[in-house]
């Protein structure tokens, strides 16, 4: 499985530019990419290379992250008790909101200011607070509907109503992968409601661009596994069948004279294989020093299966994936909140709070964007005694990265209430 | 997120046409309504306001704008007052509605107004005046201003129109032919025509082993058994090539093959899909009327009438009433969004997606474009998309589903009587379970009407919603679903226990109102009583009765305009759509126009579908879209050949799928030549045949075939029908699983489930249909997935297994004969099932070398190695040689 082997140089002339082209978006070109780049060289592609659809492309504009982790609360986390400090709102608890016959409920939680730039989060999230100059506050967040699918959905692929690629396969479209031998877009654990599949699918995109999935929701991610990495063969039985498999690809590909799918369906024989063995290596955290694994909460059941994939994200964007999404559920907290936050926060808060260490010890943190991010925000006013409802009038997210230091951003129509209701009560 | 806002710059960019000349004869009307205006109001409009408005505005928002922004002009008191697409400009009185308040503000930034280059933000006072102005009641002397919101907008479709798709098929003369002997069919002179003019000769013919490869993937989707290739390569006739051809053709393969290609087109799937997906238990009776249709050869025009108006036909015998009705779950199996909680939303989704689907998939058009605007480059008017949206509107499209949580959209089926014959799965519900469930279900309801009436009586007494249990609101979550299932499931059989004939499908709304129209699942009203802002209201018809749809404006369901007659895309028309009575849906005109010899684009669009799925691309290579962004075609003169000759024999595709197999052109080799290769690398003028990918199902199928599993015999629904309603693959492990999806029964591919989202893996690796889209022509893509799933699954690994065994048996050596026993027969036989072909020596040489390094290295790889017998190792050599065949680029490839 000799790399250089397979330079583009035994394309010849006579490939049509049609040929080429369906040929890439079929996956010849990752090795061919491969012969000719290794990771550093990024941004550039010789000239008279020929295009891989999942090769490194330069951006239009100047980047300054090159890789995306997005940690997706699924549920609607309460911003008002964990990102967006209400003074107004502890104060006024009680008082009637503006949902008929509803009263305000101030957070549970104290807030404090933190770091240089003192933002103020809430005690829920100590772990994260303590990087809170590297966070980018987002809270004049706003989506269409206060339901979780249709928001959930929208989150992802920025539409409900059609079938459109996700976040990750527009960004795995747009900029390529740096490790041809891994998927360029991993998600861990995606809930299958919610849109499903769609999520992290690629729509009218060729499919080359949809998410590698590894687990589902509910279940640990601990005992998540890529299908078909398995062989029941020992490798050198699997050696000698990929030989044969090889050598008939070849004998077509002779007598063909030229079929560049010929050529395609050799590659991903070596790109499988090769995936066989990196895919593993990957999702094995056992090599990780006990330090590192106790950074991410791992070994402490509150935090060990987040911490675990807070872990696997960093391993996988190491090693050149482009797009990692994980999923933490279920941030519904209609009732229950003083105790369900609290749990959710310390699954996610100590796990967070190492991933960004570790991606700053490694260099990594300059250039990852980290985003945090819900489907939408909760109620300023209760639901029962302990509750809050859906509100998809006001929420907020963040990025990490040190994307802007420390910094409270209010884009959009940027209207923040100081009770946190958002434009207009949420009554949903 | 933030909203996606289409800016006023981007919606639309079109020319005021001179449609709008006339319109300044207004102006000397002013002066009659000035007189209504107090004088100091007038001074104030004329001093303050005008001069504003013309020095600023004017210039894009004005009859006289060169480029018309944002649908809206200002130039006249009827305009501005209307305002432009995003709603009013000025609402008289009304500061806060007064969209052009907000845009001289500078508030948003999308809508912020005058435009930079124009001056950019007004002075303070100016922005008072017009405050001042609105709350005086926005007094305006300017008469005249356009009619109507789309006469505004009037489409210059002049360039457009002569578009060559919109223009009836032309007969052309067959063309003359220097190679006159090589032409077969007037097919063949066509292409040889459009070779010998660029001075270029079609390769050779290909082999009969290549051939009869070919035209069995081709027509049934299976390759031949050695007894077939055997008798069409001893039949030494000319007639021989055509024998197979009309035995492919009345196989019930053929139906399986060619229905699914439809399927693709119909976007046929199981499930809801989109963001909560529900099973819809009851397509597969849509999937087999389409497999019969192919297989009956039934005219493509009457396939359409009843797929589209199937309830609307005349039937002789209760039968066809019933496949009537089954075809019109055409409009019913498209993807839809359950949990929509606004109903007019989710009737314009729904209309939305039917209008893409039969536009697209029978149009090649891409009508619902122009759902937001007037379609950007084909000349479709908005308001045409609303008068075919009207026909959606007043049909009552009946999908069923179980309501309950996520699901406020469930729906009635159609049921079919027994006397119509048709099949029903295999399931009975006893008279005793019935009962109990009954009983079950009895107990529920109580349980949750009294929940809900506590919540009605809470809710009339204005008592504090805090103060309502939420673990109650939880219950009745799950008490809802909990009876949505057990509803379902009670209707979904007779009283004697067996499954009802129920079906998807399309009904024309009442034509009058009445209480019990609309609404699906016994409690529907209940929760509709709850109005808005009340989670649990279950399915509410937003458009009850026979109704014409207002046209909204960008495609905002608040924002409803003037109503617009139901009808037709007038470009297609020729000026004779036909007319849709009072009363009636109008989906039988629909048909009717659809079908009509004189719609330009219908019997092209098949035409070229069929020859895409034979030649591996189409005339016109975008199969969906003959729109002006779409292709041209390589060859038109063919394609309306092709299309007049379809209508000439009566719609018949197997005709028309006959006439191009047997032509020369389809039979050639694919063989390379440098000569045309350099004059025409894409092969557009078919020099040579293309070599193409199979479809997932050909790759499955094959290797269930070759390993002597597949069961040919069609099964009475799947999967999904079994399970009946629910969630696909639901949270929390709701519904079917991804394992209950991926249960491999050895039935033909296209009898697999096929909900959305959650494709069988061994389909959805091979670039299956997106089955929520009208996919006319499916990816081939080359990835890693494909190849780990052939090494390493289950399913190969069985189908190998399998084959191994086939092989061996075939030469049998006695109870001692090793490894090396007929060994070289045995690599022919395999060759020869798996490829339609025996190995050359370079293969027999690497097929040996394999048998002769494997059986040790996967001694190696077992534990106890030393105690492994022989016969193990042959054995799992046979997998792997079968496997790698099964895996190698030949057998997913077509000569």
């Amino acid at each position: 499985m000799n790399l250089s082997d397979h330079s583009c140089n035994q394309i010849t002339p006579l490939f049509t530019r049609r040929d080429i082209l369906k040929n890439f978006s079929c996956g010849f070109g990752w090795l061919a990419f491969a012969a000719i780049a290794n990771k550093a060289a990024a941004t550039t592609t010789p000239a008279g290379a020929i295009e891989n659809p999942l090769a490194p492309k330069k951006p239009h504009f100047a980047a300054r992250a090159k890789r995306v982790i997005f940690l997706t609360m699924r549920g609607g986390p309460s911003h008002v008790d964990t990102f967006d400090y209400k003074p107004q709102l502890i104060a006024d608890t009680g008082k009637p909101g503006k949902r008929p016959g509803t009263q305000l409920l101030g957070s549970k939680w104290k807030f404090t200011q933190n770091g240089r730039s003192g933002l103020w989060i809430s005690e829920a999230f100590p772990n994260v607070a303590k990087h809170a100059d590297e966070l980018c506050l987002v809270r004049s967040m706003q989506t269409d509907l206060p339901s979780h699918p249709q928001a959930f959905l929208k989150m992802h692929t920025g539409s409900f109503q059609f079938v459109r690629p996700s976040l990750g396969a527009w960004t795995l479209y747009g900029l390529g992968t740096e490790n041809q031998n891994l998927p360029g877009f991993i998600t861990l654990t995606p809930p299958s409601g919610f849109g499903g599949a769609q999520n992290y699918g690629s729509a009218f995109l060729p499919a080359i661009y949809q998410a590698q999935r590894i687990g589902q929701e509910g279940r640990p991610v601990a005992g998540a596994e890529v299908k078909n990495l398995d062989t029941s063969l020992s490798t050198q039985a699997q050696r000698n069948e990929l030989a044969l498999v090889q050598s008939l690809n070849q004998e077509k590909l002779v007598r063909d004279g030229v079929n560049p799918e010929v050529e395609g369906v050799i590659q991903s024989y070596e790109l499988a294989f090769k995936m066989q063995s990196q895919m593993p290596q990957v999702m094995d955290i056992s090599k990780e020093s006990p330090a590192t694994q106790k950074l991410y909460g791992i070994g402490d059941p509150a935090t060990e299966d987040f911490g675990r994939k807070c872990l696997l994200a960093r391993r996988c964007v190491e090693a050149g994936v482009r797009f990692v999404e994980i999923t933490h559920g279920n941030w519904d907290q209609h009732f229950n909140l003083t105790n369900a936050l609290a749990a959710n926060a310390k699954a996610v808060d100590g796990p967070i709070a190492g991933l960004l260490t570790d991606l700053r010890l490694r260099g990594l943190l300059k250039d990852t964007l980290v985003v945090w991010a819900g489907e939408f925000g909760r109620t300023p006013h209760a639901q029962g005694g302990d509750g809050r409802d859906h509100n998809n009038k006001a929420f907020t997210v963040w990025d990490g990265g040190r994307r802007r230091e420390g910094r409270l951003e209010l884009r959009h129509h940027g209207r923040v209430r100081l009770r946190g209701g958002g434009k207009q009560s949420a009554d949903q | 997120m933030k909203t996606y806002q289409i800016s006023p710059i981007f919606a639309l960019l079109l020319a005021a046409g001179p449609a709008m000349a006339a319109l300044d004869e207004g102006k000397k009307a002013d002066v009659a309504q000035a007189e209504a205006i107090p004088q100091d109001q007038l001074d104030f409009f004329e001093k303050k306001i005008r001069p504003v408005l013309t020095d600023k505005c004017y210039k894009c928002h004005s009859e006289k704008a060169e480029k018309l922004k944002g649908g809206l002009m200002v130039d006249s008191r009827e305009g501005i007052r209307r305002g432009g697409d995003s709603g009013p400009a000025v609402v008289p009185g009304n500061l806060k509605d007064s969209l052009l308040i907000e845009a001289i503000h500078y508030g948003n930034k999308d809508t912020a107004m005058p435009p930079q280059k124009a001056g950019g933000k007004l002075p303070a006072d100016v922005i008072q005046d017009f405050e001042k102005w609105v709350q005086m009641g926005a007094p305006d002397p300017r008469n005249g201003g356009p009619v109507t919101v789309a006469a505004a907008k009037k489409y210059d479709t002049e360039k457009s129109k002569d578009w060559w798709a919109f223009k009836a098929p032309k007969k052309t003369e067959v063309p003359a032919v220097q190679d006159a002997a090589w032409a077969r069919a007037d097919i063949d002179r066509f292409l040889l025509a459009g070779l010998e003019a660029k001075g270029l000769k079609p390769v050779a013919d290909a082999d009969k082993l290549t051939l009869i490869r070919r035209v069995y993937f081709d027509l049934v989707g299976v390759p031949p058994s050695l007894d077939e290739i055997r008798a069409f390569e001893q039949d030494k006739s000319p007639n021989a090539f055509a024998t197979v051809v009309d035995r492919l053709l009345n196989s019930p393969q053929f139906g399986e093959r060619w229905g699914r290609h439809w399927l693709d087109v119909a976007r046929y799937a199981e499930s809801s899909g989109k963001e909560a997906n529900f099973a819809y238990p009851h397509a597969w009776r849509y999937r087999d009327y389409v497999i019969a249709a192919f297989n009956a050869d039934k005219p493509y025009d009457e396939f359409l009438r009843e797929q589209i108006a199937g309830d609307l036909l005349p039937a002789k015998t209760e039968r066809e009433r019933a496949e009537h009705e089954v075809a019109t779950g055409y409009l019913a199996i498209g993807a839809k969004s359950q949990n929509e909680n606004n109903p007019r939303q989710y009737a314009l989704d729904v209309a939305d997606e039917q209008i893409d689907a039969i536009s697209q998939g029978v149009l090649g058009m891409t009508i619902a474009c122009a759902r937001c605007h007037d379609h950007k480059f084909d000349p479709i008017p908005q308001r045409e998309y609303y008068a075919m949206a009207g026909i959606f509107l007043s049909t009552d499209t009946r999908y069923g589903t179980a309501s309950g949580q996520q699901n406020r959209h469930a729906t009635q089926l159609i049921e079919l009587p027994a006397s119509s014959g048709l099949p029903t799965i295999t399931k009975i519900l006893a008279p005793a379970e019935r009962a109990q469930k009954e009983k079950q279900l009895a107990d529920l309801e109580k349980e949750r009407n009294e929940m809900i009436s506590e919540r009605m009586e809470a809710r009339r007494e204005g008592k504090p919603a805090n103060g309502v249990d939420v673990k109650k609101g939880v219950r009745l979550l799950i008490l809802l679903t909990q009876t949505g299932m057990l509803e379902s499931e009670l209707n979904s059989f007779d009283a004697s226990g067996r499954p009802k004939i129920l079906a998807m499908g399309a009904k024309d709304r009442p034509a009058m109102s009445s209480a019990s129209a609309g609404g699906g699942g016994r409690f529907g009203g209940m929760f509709a009583g709850g109005g808005k802002g009340g989670r649990f209201y279950g399915s509410v018809t937003a458009f009850p009765t026979i109704t014409d749809s207002p046209l909204y404006a960008r495609g905002d369901v608040d924002k409803p305009g003037d109503k617009v007659p139901r009808g037709f895309v007038s470009i297609l028309s020729n000026g004779n759509a036909p007319a849709i009575p009072e009363g009636t849906s109008g989906r039988l005109e629909l048909a009717e126009w659809l079908t009509a010899p004189t719609n330009p684009l219908t019997s092209r669009v098949m035409v070229n579908r069929v020859w895409h799925w034979l030649f591996g691309k189409g005339i016109v290579e975008s199969t969906d879209n003959f729109g002006t962004t779409g292709h041209l075609p390589s060859d038109q003169a063919l394609l309306d050949h092709l299309a007049l000759d379809f209508q000439k024999k009566g719609y018949s595709v197997k005709k028309i799928i006959r006439e191009i197999v047997l032509s020369h052109a389809y039979q050639l080799s694919s063989n390379f030549n440098p000569k045309d290769f350099a004059a025409d690398p894409e092969n557009t003028l078919v020099w040579r045949m293309s070599k193409r990918r199979l479809d997932a199902e050909c790759i499955r199928d094959a290797m269930l075939s070759v390993s002597g599993d597949l069961q040919y015999s069609a099964p009475v629904g799947d999967a999904v029908a079994m399970a009946g309603d629910g969630m696909i693959n639901g949270p929390r492990g709701r519904g079917m699983s991804e394992a209950q999806l991926n249960v491999d029964t050895p039935v033909r591919s296209v009898y697999l489930p096929d909900a959305r989202d959650a494709v069988p893996e061994s389909l959805a690796l091979f670039d299956f249909a997106e089955n929520s889209l009208v996919t006319g022509d499916r990816e081939t893509t080359n990835v890693p997935s494909q190849a780990l799933f052939m090494l390493n699954s289950k399913f190969v690994e069985k189908r190998a297994e399998r084959l191994g065994e086939r092989v061996v048996a075939g030469y049998p050596s006695g109870p001692n004969g090793g490894l090396g026993a007929n060994l070289q027969e045995r690599i022919t036989y395999a060759y020869w099932l798996v490829f339609s072909r025996p190995p050359d020596n370079a293969e027999r040489t690497a097929a040996t070398a394999f048998f002769t390094r494997f059986p040790a290295n996967w001694a190696k790889g077992q534990s106890g190695a030393a105690g492994v017998r022989d016969a193990d190792a042959a054995r799992a050599a046979w997998t792997s040689f079968c496997r790698a065949l099964f895996a190698s680029a030949e057998f997913r490839y077509v000569n």
